[in-house]
C-alpha cells in the first residue's frame, strides 16, 4: 500500500485516530451527547465549508465567504421585521448574487479569484456597515422563534441544525454527482483548458460555483445570525480560515478536480475535534489560529496535486 | 511609445496611476479648498507611511507573480515584538532601546524567510503559505500578549511622529529612505534584475540558469524587513502595539499596488508603482473625509478599484486560464 493509493483514505482515518486519541485522554468526549452537541454547533462553519468546496472543486478560491456570513447576518436582521419568513429567499439570493459577481470579475474580467473574492468581501463589508449603521442589531426575540425558531431548537437529544446540515449535504452531494452541473464542474477542476476544448461553456460553470458557494455562505449567515439572535458586520470573523482547513483536510485540494462536499463534511468533524481536543488541553480560542494555520500548511502541501502545477507562484 | 511614436496601450497604462492620482487631488480640491494644504498633506502622508513600507515589501513579491498575505499578522507580531523588545532594552531610545530597532528588522527577515521556504519547500501556492502564515503569525502574537496592549513611552522615539522638519513628521523622510532603499535593490542589484526575470517567465529564468527557488525565498525575506520596517512605524504613530495593530493592511496595501500599476502577472511595475498607488488610495480615503464621506465607503471603492486595475492591467491575449 503506497501513500498515492492510501491518500483518498486519509482524512476519515485521520478522523477516527483524532476521535479515538481525544476519547481516550478525556472520557466523557465519547458521550453521545456531547458528539451530538458538538455536531450541532459546527454546523454554520460546515455549510460555509459546503460553499467553499465548490470554489476550490474547480481550481479557484472563495476569500469573501466570511465577508458574505457578515453581510447576510446584518440582512437578516435588518429586514426580519418587515420581510418575515422572506428574509430567508433575501439572504440566499445577497449570496447568490455576490457570488455570481465574483464569478463573472474572474471569469469574464480575467481577474484571479483570490483578488475578486477579496475584492468582493470589500464590498460586501461596506454594505454591512452602511445597513446596520457599523453597530451590532438584535433581532426582535418573538418573531425570531416564530419565523426561525425551527432552526435550532432540538429534537430529542438531536439539534436542529443537524437536519439542515444533513439536508444541505445531500442536496450538495446531489449536485455534484447526478446533474450536469456537478459533473461540468469536475471537469473544469480535473483540467480546464481539456474542458473548454471540448465544448463546455467553462465561464457559465465557474460563474454558478461561485456562486453556489455566495449562496452557502448566506446560509451559514443567517444561520449564525438566528443562532445569535442579531448580527453585525464583523461578527462572523474567524469562520473563514477553520472553513478552507475543513475542506482541505476532508482531501479536496487546493488544485481541484477531486474530492468534494462529503470530504468536506469528514473535514469539519476533524476541525470540531481539534477545536474540541484544544478547549480540552485549554488551549484560548483565539490561539487556534496558529494551530489551525499550520494544520492548514501541512493539509495543502499533503493533498496539492504538484502535477497541475508547472510553476508554484 | 512605439517606434512609430504613436501613444500605446502600454504607455497609457504606465501613465494612468499618475494620472489618476493628480486627477483625484484636482477634483477634492475643487470641492473643498481645504484638501490642498500642507497640512491635510502631512496627514496624508503620515498616514500613508506604514501602509507604504508595506506595499514596497508586497510589491518586490508580486512582481515575481507570486503574492504575499501574511501581512496582518507579521505586522502585528514584529510590532509587538518591537515593543517588548523595547522595553526590554531599556524603555528609551538613549537606553538602549535603540537595539530593538535592528533586531527587529532581523526578526522580520527571519519571518518574511520560513514564509518563503514554506512556498517553495513545500511546493505551495503562495497566496495560501503566506495566507497560513498570517494566521500563525497573528495567532503568535496573541499568544505573546494574551490579548493585551504593549505601550513604548519615549519620547525620542515618538519624536518619529512628532518632530517636524518643513512640515512633514520624521517618518515620513524615515519612509522615503526606505523608498529610495527599495528603488536602489530594484533598479541597481542583481537581486532587484532577477525578480523581474523570474516575473516575466519563470521558465525562462529557470532555463537561463536563475535560481529562481533562491529569488523566491529572497523576495519574501525583503518583504519581511519591509513590514518590519511598516512595523516600527506603526508603533511610532500609535505608541503601542497589539494584536490587531496589522489589521486592514493586507487589503490596503494590495489594492494600492495593483492600481498603482504593478500587474499581479509579474514582471511589470515597481517600487514608484506601489509609491503613487499609496497616495491614491490615501488621497481617496482621505478625500472622502474631506468631503464628509462615511468612512465605511472606503472598503467597498477599494474593492471596485482593485478590479479596474487589474482588468485595465491585464493583457487579454497573454491570459489562457484564470484560476
Amino acid at each position: 500500500m503506497d501513500l498515492q493509493r492510501l491518500k483518498p483514505h486519509l482524512p476519515w482515518i485521520t478522523l477516527l485516530v483524532l476521535v479515538a486519541a481525544v476519547g481516550i485522554v478525556d472520557d466523557t468526549f465519547l458521550r453521545p451527547a456531547n458528539l451530538l452537541s458538538l455536531a450541532g454547533d459546527i454546523v454554520p462553519l460546515f455549510i460555509m465549508a459546503l460553499g467553499l468546496t465548490f470554489a476550490i472543486y474547480i481550481g479557484g478560491i472563495d476569500l469573501s465567504a466570511q465577508s458574505m456570513a457578515n453581510l447576510v447576518t446584518v440582512v437578516a436582521s435588518v429586514y426580519l421585521a418587515s420581510f418575515g419568513a422572506w428574509v430567508a429567499v433575501l439572504c440566499i439570493a445577497v449570496g447568490f448574487g455576490f457570488g455570481l459577481l465574483s464569478g463573472y470579475i474572474t471569469t469574464r474580467l480575467l481577474v484571479p479569484s483570490f483578488i475578486s473574492t477579496l475584492a468582493v468581501g470589500g464590498v460586501a463589508f461596506s454594505l454591512a456597515q452602511y445597513l446596520s449603521g457599523q453597530r451590532a442589531l438584535n433581532m426582535d426575540a418573538a418573531q425570531r422563534d416564530a419565523v426561525f425558531g425551527w432552526m435550532i431548537g432540538k429534537t430529542g437529544p438531536i439539534p436542529h441544525e443537524l437536519f439542515i446540515a444533513v439536508g444541505l449535504l445531500a442536496l450538495t452531494l446531489f449536485i455534484e454527482r447526478r446533474t450536469t452541473l456537478g459533473r461540468a464542474l469536475k471537469a473544469v477542476g480535473a483540467g480546464e483548458p481539456a474542458a473548454a476544448a471540448s465544448g463546455l461553456n467553462v465561464a457559465r460553470y465557474k460563474m454558478l460555483a461561485f456562486a453556489i458557494s455566495g449562496a452557502l455562505a448566506a446560509i451559514a449567515g443567517l444561520l449564525f445570525a438566528v443562532k445569535l439572535s442579531g448580527g453585525a458586520p464583523t461578527i462572523a470573523n474567524g469562520f473563514l480560515l477553520p472553513a478552507i482547513v475543513a475542506v482541505l483536510v476532508g482531501g479536496t485540494p487546493l488544485t481541484g478536480g477531486v474530492g468534494g462536499v462529503l470530504n468536506t463534511a469528514i473535514g469539519t468533524l476533524i476541525v470540531a475535534v481539534i477545536r474540541a481536543s484544544m478547549l480540552y488541553f485549554d488551549i484560548q480560542a483565539t490561539q487556534q489560529q496558529m494551530i489551525f494555520g499550520l494544520v492548514l500548511i501541512g493539509a495543502i502541501a499533503l493533498t496539492i496535486d504538484r502535477a497541475k502545477l508547472r510553476t508554484v507562484k | 511609445m512605439d517606434l512609430t511614436g504613436r501613444f500605446t496601450r502600454e504607455d497609457a497604462i504606465r501613465w494612468a496611476p499618475l494620472m489618476v492620482l493628480i486627477a483625484l487631488v484636482i477634483l477634492f480640491t475643487a470641492i473643498n479648498p481645504q484638501f490642498l494644504s500642507l497640512r491635510n498633506f502631512a496627514r496624508i502622508t503620515v498616514a500613508a507611511a506604514p501602509a507604504l513600507m508595506v506595499a514596497v515589501g508586497v510589491t518586490f513579491i508580486i512582481l515575481m507573480g507570486s503574492i504575499d498575505l501574511s501581512m496582518e499578522g507579521v505586522l502585528s507580531f514584529t510590532a509587538v515584538l518591537f515593543c517588548y523588545a523595547f522595553v526590554k532594552f531599556g524603555g528609551t531610545l538613549a537606553a538602549g532601546g535603540w537595539i530593538a530597532l535592528p533586531l527587529i528588522l532581523l526578526v522580520g527577515a527571519v519571518v518574511g524567510m520560513i514564509n518563503g521556504l514554506i512556498h517553495v519547500k513545500l511546493r505551495i501556492p503562495s497566496f495560501m503559505a503566506s495566507l497560513a502564515m498570517g494566521f500563525v503569525a497573528t495567532g503568535a502574537t496573541v499568544l505573546l500578549t494574551g490579548g493585551g496592549i504593549v505601550k513604548i513611552d519615549d519620547d525620542v522615539f515618538r519624536g518619529l511622529l512628532t518632530y517636524r522638519l518643513l512640515g512633514f513628521p520624521l517618518m515620513v523622510y524615515v519612509a522615503g529612505i526606505f523608498v529610495l532603499i527599495a528603488w536602489f535593490i530594484q533598479t541597481r542589484t542583481t537581486l532587484g534584475r532577477n525578480f523581474y526575470a523570474v516575473g516575466g517567465g519563470e521558465e525562462l529564468a529557470h532555463a537561463s540558469g536563475l535560481n529562481v527557488k533562491r529569488v523566491r525565498v529572497a523576495g519574501f525575506t525583503l518583504a519581511g524587513v519591509f513590514y518590519a520596517v511598516a512595523a516600527i512605524l506603526q508603533v511610532a504613530k500609535l505608541g503601542q502595539a497589539e494584536s490587531v495593530t496589522g489589521a486592514n493592511f493586507m487589503f490596503i496595501s494590495i489594492t494600492s499596488v495593483v492600481v498603482g500599476g504593478v500587474a499581479l502577472w509579474g514582471g511589470v511595475g515597481g517600487v514608484w508603482n506601489a509609491l503613487v498607488g499609496v497616495l491614491i488610495v490615501n488621497v481617496i480615503n482621505n478625500g472622502m473625509v474631506v468631503i464628509g464621506l462615511p468612512d465605511y465607503v472606503q472598503d467597498g471603492m477599494l474593492g471596485l478599484l482593485v478590479i479596474i486595475a487589474v482588468v485595465l492591467s491585464t493583457d487579454r491575449r497573454a491570459v489562457t486560464v484564470v484560476k
